[in-house]
């Protein structure tokens, strides 16, 4: 059985599902004009605690992206078991169908008749079945470098090709589009360094951990020196300051190593996991946070690339177990919450000598929230007949990855000036949101 | 890549700490206290030596703003660029105690990773700081990035030491060719990006593609896929010793696995029937190519010189080309072209520490809790996960700003163990000089500081040092 397209754009989706509800926060914008104000935040008061930042009845609009670094193998995630292809060109590497007669935790579970999950992603196999997790197999940009960094650096500026040329990150131009949405912390990436995407952004912020964003010196003199410091200049480092600062108040009012999940959620002791649990303390915490940037690394996988066991079902199962998490810890909050997962590009088809793929094209990208039109798998798809494949034996990108961002920013965050985020572009929507 | 970069900073800052120094130290840290020369005060007022020195060193301190003021400009610049093994003898005696410098991968094997680690990261601080050759220790910055190896990959960390006194080190102000000659055959490079096993069956591709794109040629270099692939059967059987009772680790060509047929690669033809050559021919080709050129000027240029577009990177490819790739006369032609073209350059967290114990005159072990703090800001060495090296941009550093004002804060109160300064000896009497002026080495009234004193107007003197190394202004070069 070979399937060479189809649309799941069928309109009659899940009508119970009412659209989010978008508030804007005039407590948030208050909060926030104190501060500018001068009006100093002590420590010991919490502002957190009074609700000084959570406009009534919940927050706005939250995207959560999680950015596989390194290319990951889109077609070990979401399978194509019924083509022969497949296992042809992928000896050790292929996961056995869904009908092999192998223990659900060594074969793919199906998804649709086509497509086969693998079995690290079980946690999230539920929100599939409900309709709440969305892939969208054969995407990426136009990239033909195979470089990890071009590729990277195209996504994240939201760009088709880097020939083309834009300022600063996409979210980055989000967040700057839509300046009437003052809160105190916009968008937080979980790192040492600022990711391209939010290159350029006001009111965001990187950090290793919530828990150790402290001020070592305790004298408040001392922090007011700072403040004085960094109160002049429009240079980057000025600006950065103030960010800073501000920040520094917010989290001073509440301390996030106090957080405890909800719902008996129980986070991955990994990067990734503890990275989630931050965000769910910020989005619960309503300090107006509206995209959190998370990344997850060792997606190139050259050598010993593993199948149903192996160090890349290992970051498969961190990866949907951290998710997993974070939507049951969320609960009634997750209404508010789209999350994606994407990556550079995904991986050759064929297998190389190292048990491992080289870098390809065609990748694979899940979104998830109740929002989502979820249940299916979107895109058209290539296959993977030699004739069908692009370069030196890649899976064709058959879909603009912005398709899908253009849609979560018109349909979920509710920007207007999707033509200053991404310039020039009239993206069709897939249907993802419904 | 088993590890996120997060796991890989959480394990550096855990080794860091795990690695605090003994009883001896203290005897070096003595050591080191008599061994040097009365502290003078700030040279107040002098900036051309203290520019040149922030452009082209870890910045100013005082040993090295006398010695640029004895030789001049021009004399000084020329003895940076043909450094000598010389160096003072309290740095000699803690960095000779560093013991991965004396062994091969063969040697290391017993050893912990976090051990290695932290010796490597304790080498590379204790020489920004205390090497009297400034130029080198930035230009081994640059070629550690340049040819970056994530040590938490498979063994390279047992193979590291040796890829940075043989590659980028020995290299830094040599021949480009000779570089990328030596780079190819570092086991650390070739294991990191799995050249090991690349077998004629099935190649991989990972070296060859960061060999064209990082190494040598740039992303917009010219090659394509299939020129990748080539590349890739070319270095073919490039791999490691592993026999029983041999140099494990050591480079090794193993003619069974190579791909003896030919090649074409960038348009030249490679004749079958070679083994080694193969790869030799391709370094021939790429290593003096116009595209190389371009690529590394314009990367130093960035790096010394700021962001902007540079007209002088024409004329720098030029030389680098008529020079055979002498990094030496290509740094000749930037430091020529300093200040003209230079826009601010942010200092990373590296360069941050490094310049902040050398305004303060430090005296540190560059142990466990410095490296920790580096850690921190997110730039633990040697532990960046992708072959591209730290970033140089500014917006990827602009959230380190908390980490830099804990390490001003902690570094002024004197509260890391194996780090101490003594800033009213700084001050030398003289009381009308603060804070502001000590880490600047300008009069802290001069225009583009009074603001800055103003604003860190404090009454202790450490804590006027805090608020200047915490301030805009020494966050940049």
């Amino acid at each position: 059985m070979n399937r060479n397209s189809w649309t799941f754009c069928d309109g009659n989706g899940r009508l119970d599902r009412a659209a989010p509800t978008i508030t804007r926060r005039q407590a948030i914008v208050g909060a926030a004009s104190l501060i500018a104000g001068g009006v100093w935040w002590a420590g010991a008061k919490s502002a957190l605690a009074q609700g000084a930042f959570r406009s009534d009845g919940g927050d706005g609009p939250v995207l959560v992206t999680i950015f596989l670094r390194g290319g990951a193998d889109g077609l070990n995630i979401v399978a194509p078991y019924q083509e022969d292809d497949y296992y042809r060109h992928r000896p050790s590497l292929a996961i056995p169908a869904p009908r092999s007669g192998k223990p659900e935790t060594k074969r793919l579970t199906d998804l649709d008749g086509f497509f086969g999950l693998n079995p690290a992603f079980l946690p999230l196999f539920p929100d599939f079945a409900e309709g709440n997790l969305a892939f969208v197999h054969a995407i990426g940009s136009g990239d033909t470098t195979h470089s990890h960094f071009e590729a990277m650096s195209t996504m994240e500026l939201g760009l088709l090709n880097q020939s083309d040329r834009v300022s600063g990150g996409w979210l980055a131009r989000h967040l700057n589009s839509t300046p009437e949405r003052q809160a105190p912390l916009r968008a937080v990436a979980f790192g040492g360094t600022m990711p391209d995407s939010l290159s350029g952004a006001h009111g965001a912020v990187a950090v290793n951990s919530l828990a150790d964003y402290r001020l070592s010196d305790v004298e408040p003199e001392w922090r007011q020196s700072l403040e004085r410091l960094y109160s002049r200049g429009d240079t980057e480092i000025a600006e950065a300051g103030r960010d800073t600062l501000r920040v520094l108040r917010i989290l001073n009012s509440s301390d996030p190593r106090d957080y405890r999940p909800e719902n008996g959620a129980k986070y991955p002791d990994s990067p990734l996991g503890k990275a989630l649990k931050e965000t769910a303390f910020l989005i619960k915490n309503g300090v107006g946070l509206e995209i959190a940037c998370l990344d997850s690394t060792g997606w190139d996988s050259h050598i010993t690339q593993g199948s149903v066991d192996g160090w890349l079902f290992e970051l498969l199962s961190d990866l949907a177990r951290s998710i997993a998490a974070f939507r049951t810890d969320l609960g009634g909050e997750m209404r508010r919450v789209v999350v994606t997962v994407q990556t550079e590009f995904g991986r050759r088809v064929a297998e190389n000598s190292g048990l491992g793929t080289d870098h390809g094209a065609g990748g694979c990208m899940a979104v998830l929230g109740e929002a989502v039109s979820g249940g299916k798998i979107f895109g058209k798809w290539p296959g993977l007949v030699n004739d069908r494949l692009s370069g030196p034996g890649d899976l064709a990108v058959t879909t603009d990855y912005r398709s899908v961002f253009s849609e979560i920013l018109q349909g979920h965050l509710q920007n207007q000036n999707a033509d200053v985020v991404f310039p020039g572009q009239s993206h069709k929507p897939l249907g993802i949101l419904g | 890549m088993k590890l996120s970069r997060r796991e890989a900073i959480a394990l550096a800052a855990a080794g860091a700490g795990a690695a605090a120094l003994g009883g001896c130290n203290q005897a070096v840290s003595a050591a080191y206290n008599s061994a040097r020369e009365p502290i003078s005060p700030p040279n107040l007022g002098d900036s051309e030596p203290v520019s040149i020195l922030n452009r082209f060193g870890f910045g100013p301190d005082s040993a090295s703003v006398s010695r640029f003021k004895e030789l001049g400009r021009e004399q000084w610049i020329e003895e940076q660029l043909n450094p000598s093994e010389a160096i003072p003898a309290h740095l000699a005696a803690r960095i000779g105690r560093l013991e991965i410098y004396h062994l091969g991968p063969w040697d290391l094997r017993d050893w912990k990773e976090d051990a290695v680690i932290a010796q490597m990261q304790q080498n590379a601080i204790l020489r920004a700081t205390y090497s009297p050759w400034q130029l080198q220790e930035r230009m081994v910055d640059f070629w550690t990035n340049h040819f970056n190896i994530f040590t938490k990959k498979g063994l390279a960390v047992y193979r590291k030491p040796w890829d940075e006194r043989n590659v980028i080190r020995r290299h830094a102000l040599g021949k480009f060719p000779e570089m990328i000659t030596a780079s190819a055959k570092s086991t650390a490079m070739l294991l990191y990006l799995d050249q090991q096993n690349s077998t004629a069956a099935h190649p991989n591709e990972n070296y060859a593609r960061e060999l064209l794109e990082l190494h040598t040629l740039g992303v917009d270099g010219g090659y394509t896929q299939k020129d990748v692939m080539e590349v890739a059967r070319c270095f073919t059987g490039w791999s490691e010793e592993r026999g029983f009772l041999k140099k494990k680790g050591a480079f090794v060509f193993r003619p069974e696995i190579h791909d003896s047929g030919s090649k074409t690669v960038l348009g030249q033809r490679i004749p079958a029937g070679q083994g080694i050559e193969d790869g030799e021919a391709v370094i021939g080709i790429v290593a003096l190519h116009p595209a190389t050129a371009n690529h590394i000027t314009r990367k130093l240029c960035g790096y010394f010189l700021g962001d902007e577009h540079h007209s002088v990177q024409p004329q720098l490819a030029k030389v680098f080309i008529e020079s055979a790739g002498d990094i030496k006369s290509v740094m000749r032609l930037i430091l020529a072209e300093f200040p003209s073209g230079a826009g601010p350059v942010l200092k990373r967290p590296f360069d941050y520490v490094v310049s902040a114990l050398r305004a303060t005159d430090a005296a540190t072990d560059a142990g466990g809790p410095i490296q920790s703090a580096l850690s921190g800001m997110g730039q633990p060495l040697y532990l960046w996960p992708m072959p591209d090296g730290f970033p140089v941009e500014t917006a990827a550093w602009t959230s380190s700003l908390l980490g830099r004002w804990n390490f001003a804060s902690t570094l002024a109160k004197n509260g890391f163990g194996g780090t101490r300064a003594d800033f009213e000896r700084m001050r030398d009497g003289r009381t009308a000089v603060d804070g502001t002026a000590i880490v600047f080495r300008r009069p802290s009234d001069s225009d583009d500081l009074s603001g800055l004193a103003k604003a860190a107007s404090r009454k202790d003197l450490a804590g006027q040092v805090a608020l200047a190394l915490a301030s805009p202004e020494f966050q940049w070069r």
